[in-house]
């Protein structure tokens, strides 16, 4: 936690530092901490409590963001449960915020809370969003993440990124009996929690859009094989019933529906399609080579992946039936795991330079546009924010020992995303309902 | 490093394979009933006549070199004589690959073994194979050395 909030302050400090144009790009939001009609209930879990904690978590999830530069919460900013959806807009645009976040916590009969936010432009005085909930008094957390996401909604026009899961495999162990587990956690870190037990190597979860199931990779069954759990009910089965050789490398569709994933037979590799809830897997390619690492565009017409069948990996994308196979990436190295964006305007990469180690880059779907986002690390493995201006990704060390980091489509340094082991294989969710 | 390894491995193995008995000390005969050898006791005489149990890759490569060739004809040689063992060949790839690249590349290194196995006369139902991609690394490290000997098939006697 000590570790966290000082990287979080670092982060601050950095925008501050930054160019001119990075500067512009960011805009100053206000956050006085959230209002309570009940102001005689105090202590842990009562509504100013949780208000203040909520204040602090909001401009915390914003301060993560290149867009937004969060003010606040401070206590001398205090206002009343009226002023909530009437805020005065000229305190605000004399301290230079460009938006202003209103809020209250409200204790209910049942024990529960209701949490409402409001989002404004302090220059037009119009309300630019707002959201409410009722939640346990626990569960306070996921109801400042939505108060933060319309936040971000509204000064950015994308999804926020802050209700949202992250699984990814927690290791641990020496590098020759390395133990790995697929873990789930909360998109700010909190939360941590494990899928599978260790006793078996595992790889590649992948969260369906809402969280709900998980695809992971096991060698459960002596070989690698595609894997899918209910996160609900634990409930856990192979996507394909005794398959010969090896299935790996599972995506979900975006309507979570259907799973694309690699199967291989012999020396040859293709990519299929199957029903998450079970049935017989479509074939979708079928060239001599590596086919792999598929990836729906967001609107499920089509999808890009990689393969040797040139000679070394590329990109390629097709549509959602296998045909109108093309190849799109055509730089030197190789280039390797192509992740669709969810706007659709890009697809993320790996790309392997001879001698110049793996990064992570950018192009649009046509190929065009190309951009690397990270320089001289063993980076691989992108997977998108919810917002699509930011992916997480693993890099490993000079030891061989992976970890999480950030970047944005921006650019700027990667900053490393703190988790309790060493971890790798990231995989961030859509917003969860 | 590399180069003084694929020597070895060509040379202990041509040997093993031109003049078997070349490798068998006069004084320590081999068993004559190899099934009451531990499992322990076969993988070491394994080794020791096929010069190893490992053959080496080129990068995104599961091309057999000449050396790799040697060493399996050593091991299939071994094998031939003891269609009682069940094998298992291991495929590996090196850190430098993409995840699931790697899983697709290290299952084609493994075919390629049981396929020239099978090509020299080891029966197949003797044979299987199983992809590890980058997951069990043997030796640590970015330097090219390190990633030449991670990319390897290991032929596995499994009983």
């Amino acid at each position: 936690m000590i570790a966290r909030s000082a990287s979080l302050v670092s982060v601050a400090l950095a925008l501050f530092a930054a160019p001119a144009a990075a500067q512009q790009a960011a805009a100053v939001i206000a956050i006085p901490p959230l209002t309570t009609p009940d102001e005689k209930a105090t202590g842990a879990g009562s509504p100013a409590a949780v208000a203040w904690q909520a204040s602090q978590l909001i401009a915390s999830d914003l301060r993560t963001t290149a867009e937004l530069v969060p003010v606040g919460p401070d206590q001398k900013d205090y206002y009343s449960y009226p002023e909530v959806t009437a805020p005065t807009f000229s305190r605000w645009r004399a301290k230079g915020a460009k938006f202003v976040l209103t809020g209250f916590v409200r204790s209910r009969p049942d024990g529960r809370l209701t949490v409402g936010c409001y989002v404004y432009d302090t220059l037009k005085g119009t309300e630019l969003g707002r959201t409410g909930f009722v939640v346990a008094p626990e569960d306070w957390r996921r109801a400042a993440h939505k108060c933060s996401g319309i936040a971000y909604t509204a000064a950015t026009g994308a999804p926020g990124i802050f209700d949202t899961r992250i699984a990814y495999v927690a290791e641990s162990g020496p590098p020759s009996a390395r133990v790995k587990r697929i873990a789930i956690m909360d998109g700010d870190g909190n939360n941590q929690s494990f899928v599978t037990a260790g006793d078996t190597i595992v790889l590649t979860p992948r969260l369906s859009p809402k969280a709900e199931n998980l695809a992971f990779v096991s060698y459960v069954d002596g070989q690698a094989n595609v894997r899918i759990v209910n996160l609900t009910s634990n409930e856990q089965r192979p996507l394909v019933a005794g398959s010969g050789g090896m299935s790996f490398a599972p995506r979900f569709a975006p309507d979570g529906r259907r799973i694309v994933f690699s199967m291989q037979a012999g020396a040859n590799t293709d990519i299929y399609v199957a029903d998450s809830s079970g049935g017989p897997a479509q074939r979708l390619t079928a060239a001599p080579g590596i086919d792999t690492d598929p990836s729906f565009s967001p609107d499920g017409s089509r999808i890009a992946f990689e393969s040797d069948r040139s000679g070394n990996q590329q990109i390629y994308t097709m549509a959602a039936d296998g045909t109108q196979q093309r190849r799109i990436s055509f730089g030197g190295g190789w280039y390797a795991a192509p992740v669709w964006s969810p706007d659709g305007e890009w697809i993320a990469f790996a790309r392997r330079i001879p001698g110049a180690g793996s990064r992570i880059g950018v192009m649009k779907p046509d190929g065009s546009g190309e951009k690397l986002l990270t320089d001289d690390a063993l980076d691989e493995g992108p997977s998108w924010a919810a917002s699509g201006h930011e992916l997480i990704f693993q890099r490993a060390g000079p030891d061989g020992r992976p970890a999480l980091y950030r970047v944005t489509l921006a650019g700027g340094d990667a900053r490393k995303v703190v988790t309790p082991q060493d971890a790798s294989d990231p995989d961030w969710s859509g917003v969860v309902d | 490093m590399r180069r003084a390894l694929f020597l070895f491995a060509l040379v202990s193995s041509a040997a093993s394979a031109q003049f078997p008995g070349l490798s068998r000390r006069p004084s320590v005969p081999p068993p004559p009933v190899p099934l009451l050898m531990g499992i322990d006791g076969l993988r070491a005489e394994f080794v020791a006549q096929s010069g190893s149990d490992k053959v080496f890759f080129g990068g995104d490569s599961a091309v057999l070199t000449a050396p790799a060739r040697a060493t399996l004809a050593a091991q299939a040689q071994w094998l031939r004589r003891h269609p009682e063992i069940i094998v298992r060949i291991e495929g590996h790839a090196d850190a430098s690959d993409t995840r699931d690249h790697a899983l697709a590349v290290a299952a084609r290194r493994a075919e390629e073994v049981r396929d020239y196995l099978v090509l020299l006369g080891v029966p197949a139902a003797q044979l299987s194979t199983v992809s590890w991609g980058k997951e069990r690394i043997a030796v640590i490290g970015a330097s090219q050395d390190a990633l030449a000997l991670n990319r390897r098939a290991v032929t596995v006697l499994v009983r």
